[in-house]
């Protein structure tokens, strides 16, 4: 083909392009990118929610507010402890769980349903499912206590803030593992049969297998799923939100987003709330980018 | 395609920087549509309706639409519609929560003659003094009380029996007997508690708590205005009473159990007192008329220290109906009139809903009279002021909640709860 024609050829597929991505691009810059940058420039004003007045530009008043608050900082601890303790678990179980029902000959449905299933519930009722199990005549209490024999012993799981923060991440965990499995069952399945025939015949066993041939042939699905479940650890909200609604000390489980939800909405400090997200914002795009260095995630060949 | 990307992204910035400064009155245009957002309320709900109908009918050029809202998310709601310039033309919230509609002039005055009045001065003078000063600025009136709550100690005389204790000689009068009346109702299994004595309202820490740190003579602000949480010996004291009060001390209660007041009314043996407003009676009858019509419960005042340094009962707050300032002046006009009309039924909202309205005439009335132990109620809120309201009042709950919870919970000596506490409240009214 002529190079003219391929270039003309070109173009207007590009035009087409264009246009059956339009809308997608028009939606995700109103509804993503506009209140990211309405957010970045609310972050240099003293903008309070109810004022009428006209926000003043503040420079990096905000931010330099924030890094000087122990408050923030509690926020910042409470999340990374949050994300490190949920996101490795979902992980290393999501990639567990996969191996052990992929490998089931009998119920394999069953047990995909059953991981799942409290991924379609909402985190509202989630988490108010498990405030009665933490109750202190809740099942949490009753459980342990059959399993170690301590009759009447109050586990104090709102009260100790380890505890308290462990109680949010097995909520969290909890809700989403069935999520992250279906997807590593999604990735062991476009694996050919034919490399496991391979290795079968060179005298592989299972764990073997598994170690040598899936997991390196799944690592776009680990680093797909790493990035899926940090970025979600990071925003979580609801959990915690109504486990302080339901009685539990805010100090030990006040991460960013509740920090932000009630720097905005309950105490209308517009600017500084819109900071902090910012701030969570950069933490979001740094971490990913690192895991992408990290991981170094090509196209597999098989 | 990378410059169509920044244009839009640009002209979508300048769109949002426009945005800031927004907020004019709108245009009035035909007929008057009302927009009214509410918390949820059952029985407040079908009154409301019912008020609202005859509204409509005898004002044919003007529609109402109510929106109900869970208690715990209006405040959200309202705020963000406002932030946006889409607030409801009329509302309702606590005190707490409205006061900063009216300190940033997000809400216009009564309008007297819409309202049923001769002007601001009759107003004032048809409630009980003091009532309206929260809401009033430079002498104008901006809402008008829905309700006006205090609350007292409701008691199950059927457990104070079951634990060998006489009702009527034996209902706490201070805070000393209230710990020691609880220890003797309190069932355990092991920790755990099966049945409570008493337990607080956690999260209303302004309005339950501080009263009590007033009667030892501590402040959360002193009168000049320049020094927050006054009275470090009353403040101390508190936070001891909380921490003997919690898992830690004598394990009489705790944040962690099911709230007392919700429990409370189905009488099922699982906490003796909890203290509420008068509206208790109306959802009482919703959740168990028998227990209501039985001569089972009573209500008592709320208990002082045994050293009191000043007689304080439990603050009482109220839920304002405020109008939206940037509505058109017609919507103003026709808000103030249906909120005029509704309010005009004190007595209805007092038998159908138990919301006590703080007219002169309805606390002078006979049915306020003839409810079950109003006096109880008006005699401690006539030892009672307004719930501390003001630009950080949110802020300065969740601090003393902070305090509150570290001391109960955490086992945080009360001491060093009371340095942080101190500490985190100057640094929120310097910044």
């Amino acid at each position: 083909m002529p190079r003219t024609v391929r270039s003309t050829l070109k173009k207007k597929q590009d035009r087409w392009g264009l246009v059956f991505a339009a809308p997608s691009l028009f939606f995700f810059a109103v509804f993503s990118f506009y209140p990211m940058f309405s957010a970045f420039f609310t972050s240099f004003t003293n903008k309070q929610a109810l004022s009428l007045a006209r926000p003043k530009f503040i420079g990096l008043e905000n931010y330099s507010y924030l890094l000087q608050s122990p408050d923030f900082w509690n926020s910042m601890r409470a999340t990374a402890v949050f994300t490190l303790g949920t996101f490795s678990a979902l992980v290393v179980f999501s990639l567990l769980l996969s191996a052990l029902v992929s490998e089931l000959r009998v119920g394999k449905k069953l047990f995909q349903l059953a991981y799942y299933s409290p991924a379609v519930l909402s985190s509202v009722v989630a988490a108010t499912i498990w405030l009665l199990i933490f109750d202190p005549r809740g099942l949490a209490n009753q459980a342990m206590n059959a399993v170690m024999n301590t009759p009447g012993v109050d586990h104090y799981w709102f009260v100790n803030p380890y505890k308290e923060q462990f109680s949010t991440m097995l909520v969290y965990f909890w809700k989403h593992i069935g999520y992250f499995v279906i997807i590593c069952i999604s990735g062991m399945a476009s694996v050919p049969p034919s490399v496991y025939e391979a290795v079968r015949m060179d005298g592989c066993n299972r764990w073997q297998s598994y170690w040598h041939i899936t997991f390196p042939l799944l690592r776009p699905t680990v680093v797909l799923v790493s990035i899926m479940s940090m970025i979600l650890c990071l925003r979580t909200f609801s959990v915690q939100y109504l486990f302080t609604l339901g009685g539990a000390p805010e100090r030990a489980i006040n991460v960013i987003t509740m920090n932000i939800y009630f720097t905005g909405i309950r105490f209308f400090r517009t600017g500084r709330a819109s900071a902090m997200s910012i701030i969570l914002l950069i933490i979001m795009v740094v971490l990913t980018w690192l895991q992408f260095r990290v991981t170094r995630s090509e196209e597999v060949n098989y | 395609m990378k410059r169509f990307i920044v244009i839009t992204l640009i002209l979508l910035s300048l769109v949002g920087m426009t945005g800031f400064a927004a907020g004019k009155q709108e245009a009035a245009k035909g007929p008057v549509k009302l927009l009214f957002w509410t918390h949820e309320d059952k029985n407040r709900e079908v009154l409301e309706g019912r008020f609202i109908k005859e509204f409509e009918a005898a004002n044919p050029g003007i529609t109402v639409e109510r929106v109900l809202y869970p208690s715990v998310k209006i405040q959200e709601a309202t705020l963000a519609a406002f932030a946006a310039n889409q607030g409801p033309d009329f509302f309702n919230m606590a005190i707490e929560d409205e006061y900063q509609y009216i300190a940033n002039e997000r809400v216009a005055p009564v309008i007297p003659e819409a309202a049923g009045y001769a002007n601001m001065q009759a107003i004032i003078d048809a409630y009980i003094p003091k009532v309206l000063d929260p809401v009033t600025v430079k002498g104008k009136v901006y809402g008008l009380p829905l309700e006006l709550t205090n609350w007292c100690i409701y008691l199950n005389k059927k457990i104070f029996r079951d634990a060998g204790l006489d009702p009527d000689k034996d209902y706490p009068k201070t805070w000393e007997d209230m710990m020691r009346v609880s220890e003797k109702i309190t069932k355990r299994n092991g920790e755990i508690i099966t049945r409570r004595g008493f337990d607080f309202r956690y999260p209303y820490y302004l309005v339950e708590m501080v009263p009590m740190v007033e009667q030892l003579g501590g402040k959360i602000i002193s009168d000049d205005g320049k020094q927050v949480i006054v009275g470090d010996d009353a403040w101390i004291r508190f936070l001891q009473f909380m921490k003997e009060w919690g898992p830690h001390g004598k394990n009489l209660g705790s944040p962690t159990y099911k709230a007392s007041r919700s429990v409370w009314n189905f009488d099922k043996d699982e906490v003796a007192m909890t203290s509420t407003g008068l509206y208790q009676q109306g959802r009482m009858r919703t959740d168990n008329m028998a227990f209501f019509n039985s001569s089972d419960w009573m209500v008592v005042p709320m208990p002082q220290f045994k050293d009191a340094k000043k007689v304080v009962a439990q603050s009482y707050y109220g839920h304002y109906y405020l109008v939206n300032a940037q509505k058109p002046r017609d919507n103003q006009f026709a808000a103030w009139k249906l909120i005029g009309y509704m309010l005009g039924h004190a007595e209805d909202y007092l038998k159908e809903v138990s919301l006590p309205q703080p007219t002169k005439k309805l606390m002078a009335s006979d049915a306020f009279k003839k409810m079950p132990f109003s006096q109880v109620f008006a005699d401690d809120m006539a030892r009672a002021h307004v719930v501390y309201y003001g630009a950080n009042s949110a802020q300065l709950q969740k601090l003393i909640q902070a305090a509150v919870e570290g001391v109960m919970l955490n086992n945080v000596p009360p001491e060093k709860a009371l340095e942080t506490l101190k500490k985190d409240a100057k640094d929120l009214f310097a910044n």
